[in-house]
């Protein structure tokens, strides 16, 4: 994968439903998985699939990525060899709809394009809860000499798509048309990832300039017929968190082991940032099942079908279940949680009780203190 | 960067008395408390006592400790010129050989002491378990203008036999050395950590190193002989958790004191951190049917059985129907479906079979600790 550089971006804005937690952080550093940052599995999967050169296009909320990735090196791109940029951000242009790919982003960074001496540029949107090998996409990428090849799925009802998601049509084997949900459905739909060929890039990046047609997707779309376009098949497990209800659902999938073990378990592991913490203590009151624990946590009360993440102290009496509570949560003595979804710094007082609803959790702000 | 003191930590001894803990593992790389190893407390003290130079004398079985210290940076050492060092025996001009005792290694890398040009060496060892802030000791042995410092604590009478014993006077001066005295006169302990002024240390080191007679030894030649020719030995008084765990039962018992609520040794105190060198895993995962009570369990596990009083370390994966009790598990080892484990020790990647039975009779106070390795 030396010829190609990996460029990330989130395609999928900010959804209102998401709004309580990004405040203060961008969708690609939305706590997950009781250790992890969003950003964590796109960034893994394109280091683990060898692409050495990765830049990410942040939102305006730049301090939660700036603190998450450092120099890097926690994903091992912190050397002569290997880097990551944080490159320019994103302006959030809604004029209307949402742009998935709005060029615009990539116009200002063009500097960093230009540097690059790859020829394909690997895009991806950060909210993707996955492990995927780019290198047989990218193989068939070369092999079919495509300007762009499209990582796709087979539609899944599960997967709670929405109007501005793309499905994908193909004749023989390359693509011969997009749509909109809105407008049509296919069989697949588009992950989000896509492999584009510099040059390519680069002639739509000034005919845009031209036609001030900024969104990159409607270009393939209605230049689909002179772009060679392919499909690469994803046929693993996928989520892409882009509202609160697929963050739930892709949060409580982690508790099924088979998707646990495809995503944790494989060759190629997800890299975080790493803290030291130490090993979670269960006292003797802890009833914990069903459960992901992150380190640093002392449990005195019982959990089940849950996500904990690191240094939460719970305390004896209470019961959480169907819930999702962040880093250093304080949770008191007899407190009662059921679908509720805490940021990080949340404290509960003792004897409090807070019942959300499966497709509704009730959602505490980071720092609030009940 | 501050190298009025440097450390040297003793890393080379076999520890033996671990028995198959450490066939191919040096002993203060040995995993401690889940996810530590031992050498992160000395480490760990340095980095809260502002030292910025710490050597780290290795001999046996060196490389997961060398992998593991890497470029020192978990520690805060990894500082540009200072930071830790790693100092295995070398070929010069004359040949060269393996190190022969405690003082025998420092005497080899005094060039590397001078390099630094300190006014004091701090001696460290990599077997015990403990939080001390240095820097209290290095102004009490500068306030006492000693030639040398040992750090003492007391010990529970009955024990006193077993340890290297200290007389002082009021001023803390040291006026006698007992060495696991069959009739202790006090029960004041060394805890095996000196800190020297460099040229006392360096002339000793040289005398040492010239008497055909010496076993090279810190505490059998070395300080016995600076107590002969009058110099100023001060005992410092440490009060606090500290423990030796050169036995298997000693490692197995500090190990269980992290479970105990009584015992004061707090590895979540934030103001006095003990760091390691963390890589990156997913977080536990506890299935449908576990059960975890009192125990100390560490990121990449996956449990589905009974798991009590236990610590398990990173990545140790707990089938259904087993139950540990009393267990420390070492990383990536496997305990398969129907394994019943008590007062075991298993060791790194081992694989347990489901017929494995270690159960230990309830009325036996004191059990004997199983390491089970494969």
């Amino acid at each position: 994968m030396k010829n190609a550089v990996g460029l990330i971006l989130n395609m999928d804005g900010e959804d209102d439903s998401l709004k309580g937690f990004l405040q203060h952080r961008s969708l690609s550093t939305l706590p997950f998985g009781g250790r992890y940052r969003l950003i964590d599995f796109t960034l893994s999967n394109m280091v683990n699939s060898g692409i050495s050169h990765i830049g990410v296009i942040g939102s305006h909320k730049y301090s939660s990525l700036v603190d998450h990735l450092g120099t890097g090196k926690e994903w091992s791109l912190s050397r002569k060899t290997q880097d990551l940029s944080i490159l320019s951000g994103s302006n959030n242009y809604h004029i209307g709809r949402l742009i998935k790919v709005n060029l615009r982003n990539l116009q200002n960074n063009r500097g960093y394009l230009d540097a690059t001496a790859a020829e394909h540029v690997l895009i991806a949107t950060p909210n993707l809860v996955t492990t995927f090998d780019f290198r047989h996409a990218y193989d068939l990428h070369l092999k079919n000499d495509s300007d762009i090849t499209l990582i796709f799925k087979k539609d899944d009802p599960l997967y709670h798509l929405k109007d501005n998601d793309l499905y994908l049509e193909f004749s023989k084997n390359r693509v011969s048309g997009l749509h909109y949900k809105r407008e049509h459905t296919t069989g697949h739909f588009f992950t989000e990832m896509f492999f584009v060929k510099k040059t390519v890039l680069e002639e739509l990046l000034d005919l845009s300039e031209r036609t001030g047609d900024w969104d990159l997707m409607d270009m393939i779309k209605y230049n689909i017929d002179t772009l060679k376009v392919f499909g690469a098949q994803h046929s693993g497990y996928i989520k892409r968190v882009n509202c609160l209800e697929n963050y739930m659902k892709a949060s409580m999938d982690l508790l099924e082991y088979d998707i646990m073990q495809e995503l944790f378990l494989g060759k190629n592991s997800i890299h975080t940032k790493i803290k030291d913490n130490h090993p979670t203590l269960y006292n003797d009151p802890a009833q914990v099942s069903n459960s992901i624990v992150g380190s640093g946590c002392t449990i005195d009360g019982i959990i089940n079908h849950s996500i904990i993440f690191r240094d939460t102290q719970m305390n004896i009496g209470s019961h959480i279940q169907n819930s999702i509570i962040m880093q250093r949560c304080e949770i008191g003595r007899n407190v009662n949680l059921n679908y509720v979804v805490m940021d990080k710094d949340t404290k509960i007082s003792d004897h409090t009780t807070l019942v959300g609803k499966p497709h509704a959790p009730i959602v505490l702000k980071k720092g609030t203190v009940i | 960067m501050n190298t009025e003191c440097v450390a040297m930590l003793l890393a080379g001894g076999q520890g033996s008395r671990l028995g198959s803990l450490t066939f191919n593992n040096a002993k203060p790389a040995v995993l401690f408390g889940g996810k530590y190893r031992i050498i992160d407390f000395p480490l760990s003290n340095c980095m809260n006592s502002d030292i910025d130079v710490v050597g780290v004398l290795t001999q046996y079985r060196p490389y997961i400790l060398n992998n593991y210290i890497g470029d020192g940076s978990a520690w805060a050492l990894d500082q540009i010129q200072g930071g830790v060092h790693i100092l295995p025996p070398y070929m010069g001009q004359k040949g060269g050989r393996w190190y022969s005792g405690t003082a025998d290694a420092i005497y080899q890398n005094l060039d590397f002491i001078d390099r630094f040009d300190p006014e004091y060496v701090l001696i460290l060892s990599g077997d015990h378990i403990y939080k001390m802030d240095y820097s209290h000791m290095l102004a009490f042995h500068k306030e006492k203008e000693a030639d040398l410092t040992i750090a003492v604590m007391d010990v529970p009478w009955e024990d006193a036999h077993r340890f290297g014993i200290v007389n002082t006077d009021e001023d803390h001066c040291i006026k006698e050395f007992q060495e696991k005295p069959e009739h202790p006169k006090s029960n004041k302990a060394s805890m095996g950590i000196y800190i020297f002024t460099w040229k006392e240390l360096k002339k000793a080191l040289q005398d040492d190193a010239g008497n055909r007679e010496s076993e090279h030894d810190f505490g059998h030649n070395v300080i016995p002989a600076l107590h002969e020719s009058g110099k100023r030995i001060f005992a410092y008084p440490f009060s606090g958790y500290w423990r030796d765990v050169g036995t298997v039962q000693s490692y197995y018992d500090a190990n269980m004191d992290l479970l105990d609520t009584n015992c004061d040794f707090d590895l979540s105190d934030r103001s006095f951190r003990i760091f390691s060198n963390n890589t990156s895993r997913h977080p536990q995962f506890i299935g449908p049917q576990a059960r975890i009570t009192n125990s100390l369990i560490c990121d990449g596990c996956i449990i589905f059985g009974k798991v009590e009083n236990s610590i398990l370390s990173h990545d140790v994966v707990i089938h259904k129907k087993t139950s540990l009790k009393n267990v420390i598990v070492h990383t990536g080892a496997i305990i398969e479906d129907g394994a019943i484990l008590e007062n075991c020790i298993v060791g790194a990647r081992a694989r347990i079979k489901g017929d494995a039975r270690y159960i230990t009779d309830p009325a036996d106070a004191t059990p004997e600790i199983h390491v089970i390795n494969n």
